[in-house]
């Protein structure tokens, strides 16, 4: 029997799915609505990060929409997940790709993830904005198809290195989740402390699975540090602060933004975070981009967040310059909608409104200015340091 | 649309290979492998770091991707050969779990947690996305068609013959003169070889491999394929393949049907579907998965 | 170096400390039910948020969550055995193991629903280290130890002492002759789940306190405790909790040759180890 009934009733179960699908065969990209593919870690490791980027996205679409749409056209979200796994991303993206037929997508946290995906991109010729940070993902062959605001290791490296020897720390040890960038950060890091009459004093690399981290803060303190860099996520390096207290540490923290957002502060007591000094890349002080973001997401934006927020008002923007929704489109007219010379727009909706007046606009989004270079990274940014006091973030600086 | 659902025949198609050789490990021979994912993972990581690193051609690489993955399917076969059922599953767990690990963690040979990127297709950059993907998929069905005409010949065979004695009882089939240990380690080997050679396609089709791609998951989406084409025929297997990817790719579309849920929700939703599946698969079987005597307390009256 | 020996011996005794309530829950399934219940995991994690639904939302003090996650555990155990697990038993002890994987995707997947991906943590106090003669020590650590021996003596006690527990362990080393004897099969079935269910939530709690909760809580640590159970011998619950301490211990120790990152590949090896001098793991395939 080639068709047994238990495989004819799972395939019934899964061909109503699929042929709701294959009636919406999108077709022309120049009429019709605009579509547009947010591709995002729902679940999995960076599960704590998608949902928040997924809203920021929806709402500059939603703001856009509700002020007339781009051009008298709509934008058509798709959401998919990346299940922070490359498999299945790719397979994600490719239902974005050939299904949705997006002209762009944005997310992509996991730098696996994004080199998995990026091929599909530049092959299909669709744009792809991406939060990670790994060095390589810039430096593939993408023909442009990649723009990423996430400040590189070596940009990011640099800057807080500055910031941690400037601020009198000694002898700094980092504890560092594994990822593909966790070596090349702490290389950086020890050569711009050195040079700012500071010192590394040793790195442990830890499996960000595990639960516990005893042994590597063991590890951390025999090297009698005054400062540690915790390069970790959210789950492993609230786990480390914890056991950092426990273990009697009281010298100064530093981590980034996105792993300490004020979920962490929420989530264990004041004195565990006491000192913690976050920074994350920022626009400048006052920024509405930024408090805009801030209101959507009611709470301190996180760095990713506030990226895809401007990864969808970029992609709206250069549609609206190019007067034409596709990939390639998008590919042109993204670095011209950030025209120094131009109006300075930092909305999707006021950007839009003066393309519409013939004017040239510079757009600054809640990540930064959005300035990138030929290959897609971002030219430079601020970033906003904060210390943790009473269980809450006070802003020290943005430089 | 089109090139959608062929790309996603071609992972039909690597689900199907994966299916058969489970079949031989577990259908035929009646061993639990839950580490399919490890040899997966080893198959596609030698073909990429031979092919990107050294400039092997591809097809040689290929074969040298499914020399590899037999011999750690020999090696794990010679560990575990006095190990039955749950130590067997948990062992093999195990092994695929330190597959991963050395491959997150070894950077000098794998790229950790970076992966390998830009592994060459056949004629790659010479044809457009819908022609690669057809020519890929030709080659992923071609090749399951083939294999499971080979193995369906080897089950026929006598060594099949034995294997399946082994399954029903090892103590008979020793008594009898065969070299048990001898035909376990060959039937693990087959099935390991195969899965490696799904897993060196799977390589050089994505353009990509990472640690993070070679989950428990996986595994796990195999034994449905099995199951639900299933276990013991090579048809089955092929056809478990397009199941499987046919509910984890619909499942996507659940959420234009239901519109309030969070994506995060609907994530959770898609994965439960898997689990779901598995166990109605399971009920519509009634004799299990493999037609074996139950060691369980049969507690009903 | 005698010192960091000694410290590592103690991170790996209270580790192993809490691994050893779910690995218990874990073997004794396997005693009387004769099969790998892999659902051990989605329970843990279901204890886990138990614990902050009880203690973070409702403000309950530690020892009440702990006993919630303990009875929310084991219902639960017992409401998804009878749905799913119970008809499939009789088709195989690799059928029922199957199918007790897919349930724990199903549940986990459900707890993800209802609560997302954040991390989250008790409203407990963290207390500093206590420091002794260049060792240290922490003090919630020792009262999750000794929370989780409390859990072992009762365990014991009821086993050995009670009616109930005569009558599992009677079904767990000689199903047909408990049979014979007029033992209700189904009762004790259902009692096994939920003691071992429990105990897994109970654990899975546990954990919570000393990492934290999130869907994948209980599937973090399970490669450990299934390494742990089948170290001592599946079904043994003396073995769970020796094997609990190998594990533990060896993945703190493992530390000074392998790179920290390996640890969870050394229950693996320790199983390997084992069984190959001890095919049945260090006490043998027994009940208690």
């Amino acid at each position: 029997m080639f068709l047994t009934r238990r495989t004819a009733l799972l395939g019934a179960l899964a061909a109503p799915a699929m042929a709701g699908s294959l009636v919406r065969i999108a077709r022309a990209q120049d009429t019709g609505p605009i579509r547009v593919g947010a591709l995002t870690p729902q679940t999995g490791a960076g599960g704590a990060y998608g949902p928040g980027m997924v809203k920021t996205i929806r709402t500059v679409v939603d703001d856009v929409n509700g002020a007339g749409g781009i051009g008298g056209r709509k934008i058509e979200l798709s959401s998919e997940d990346t299940e922070t796994n490359p498999d299945a991303a790719v397979r994600a993206a490719r239902k974005l790709i050939d299904v949705d037929r997006v002209a762009a997508i944005s997310g992509t946290w996991a730098s696996a993830v994004t080199t998995a995906v990026a091929p599909l991109a530049w092959e299909n010729e669709r744009m792809l904005f991406t939060v990670s940070g790994a060095d390589s993902i810039t430096k593939l062959p993408h023909k442009g198809y990649i723009i990423r605001t996430q400040p590189n290791t070596y940009l990011q490296g640099g800057r807080i290195g500055q910031y941690i020897a400037a601020d009198g720390a000694k002898r700094v040890f980092a504890l560092s989740a594994q990822t593909p960038f966790a070596i090349d950060s702490y290389n950086r890091l020890s050569e711009i402390l050195k040079a700012g009459g500071s010192s590394a004093v040793g790195d442990v690399i830890y499996d960000a699975q595990k639960t516990t981290f005893r042994s590597e803060i063991d590890q951390a303190l025999k090297a009698k540090p005054d400062a540690l860099f915790l390069n970790g996520y959210l789950p492993d390096v609230t786990i480390i602060l914890r056991e950092l207290y426990r273990a009697g540490y009281d010298g100064k923290k530093y981590t980034f933004g996105y792993a300490a957002g004020q979920k962490l502060l929420d989530s264990v007591p004041a004195e565990v975070t006491e000192g913690l000094i976050a920074f994350s890349p920022s626009p400048n002080v006052g920024s509405p981009a930024y408090a805009r973001v801030q209101q959507i997401l009611g709470a301190e934006p996180d760095p990713y967040s506030a990226q895809t927020y401007d990864h969808m008002s970029l992609i709206a923007l250069a549609i609206a310059k190019a007067g034409s929704a596709t990939g390639p489109a998008i590919h042109d007219n993204v670095r011209a909608v950030g025209d120094p010379s131009g109006v300075l727009v930092t909305s999707a909706v006021d950007g839009l409104k003066a393309l519409a007046a013939g004017k040239a606009i510079d757009y600054e989004g809640a990540s930064g200015p959005c300035k990138f270079t030929p290959i897609g990274d971002i030219e430079g940014c601020k970033f906003r340091f904060e210390a943790a006091e009473k269980g809450k973030f006070k802003l020290l600086t943005i430089s | 649309m089109e090139n959608y659902l062929l790309a996603m025949a071609v992972f039909a198609a690597f689900y199907a290979l994966m299916a058969l050789g489970l079949n031989v490990i577990w259908g035929l021979a009646g061993m639990v492998n839950l580490g399919l994912v490890g040899f997966f993972a080893i198959g596609a990581y030698t073909s990429a770091l031979l092919t990107v690193k050294l400039q092997v051609a591809m097809p040689l690489a290929w074969i040298a991707a499914v020399a590899a993955a037999a011999a750690c399917g020999i090696a794990v076969a010679l560990l575990t050969a006095r190990l039955k059922g749950d130590y067997l599953a948990i062992v093999t767990l195990g092994f695929a779990e330190v597959i991963r690990l050395i491959a997150s963690n070894e950077l000098w040979l794998t790229g950790g947690t970076n992966g390998i990127s830009n592994i060459p297709g056949p004629w790659r950059g010479v044809l457009s996305p819908e022609g690669f993907n057809i020519v890929f998929a030709a080659l992923g069905w071609g090749s399951v068609a083939v294999i499971a005409l080979l193995l369906g010949r080897l089950s026929a065979s006598p060594f099949g013959r034995v294997l399946r004695a082994i399954r029903e009882d090892e103590m008979v089939a020793a008594v009898a003169g065969k070299r048990v240990l001898a035909f376990k380690v060959q039937a693990f080997a087959v099935g390991a070889a195969v899965l490696g050679f799904a897993g060196a396609l799977y390589a050089h089709y994505n353009a990509f491999v990472a640690p993070d791609g070679f989950t428990a998951l996986i595994t796990i989406y195999v034994v449905l394929a099995l199951t639900a084409g299933g276990t013991g025929t090579m048809r089955g297997a092929a056809l478990g393949g397009v199941v499987v990817i046919a509910l984890t790719e619909g499942s996507r579309f659940l959420a234009g049907v239901l519109p309030e849920l969070r994506p995060v929700q609907i994530a959770s939703l898609r994965e439960a579907v898997i689990g779901v599946a598995l166990i109605v698969v399971l009920y519509i079987r009634p004799q299990g998965i493999l037609p074996e005597r139950a060691r369980t307390l049969s507690l009903e009256p | 170096m005698a010192d960091e020996l000694l410290q590592l011996l103690i991170n790996g005794l209270l580790a192993g400390a809490l691994l050893t309530v779910p690995a218990i829950g874990f073997t004794a399934i396997y005693a009387v039910l004769r099969f790998a219940n892999f659902a051990v995991a989605s329970h843990a994690t279901i204890g886990a948020y138990a614990g902050i639904v009880t203690n973070v939302w409702l403000g309950w003090p530690a020892p009440a969550s702990l006993a919630a996650a303990f009875v929310v555990a084991g219902c639960v155990g017992v409401l998804t055995d009878e749905l799913v697990l119970r008809r499939l038993r009789p088709a195989g002890a690799l059928t029922a193991a199957i199918a007790s994987v897919a349930l724990t995707i199903v549940l986990e997947n459900v707890v993800r629903f209802a609560f997302g991906n954040d991390p989250r943590g008790y409203d407990l106090p963290v207390f500093r280290d206590w420091r002794f003669l260049g060792l240290h020590v922490g003090p919630q650590e020792v009262r999750n130890a000794a929370a989780a021996l409390v859990v072992m003596t009762i365990l014991f006690l009821f086993l050995a002492f009670t009616r109930t527990g005569k009558m599992m362990r009677a079904v767990a080393d000689n199903p047909t002759l408990a049979a014979l004897k007029g033992i209700d099969a189904i009762t004790v079935a259902r009692l096994a789940t939920f003691v071992g269910m429990g105990l897994a939530g109970f654990g899975g709690m546990l954990i919570g306190m000393d990492t934290s909760v999130d869907p994948l809580t209980g599937f973090r640590v399970m490669l450990s405790v299934f390494a742990a159970a089948v170290v001592g011998g599946l079904g043994s619950i003396p073995g769970a909790v020796a094997g609990a301490f190998v594990v533990g211990v060896g993945e703190e120790l493992s530390g000074l040759v392998l790179d920290p990152s390996y640890r969870t590949a050394v229950g693996f090896a320790a199983i390997l180890v084992t069984l190959s001098f001890r095919p049945r793991g260090l006490f043998g395939e027994r009940a208690y």
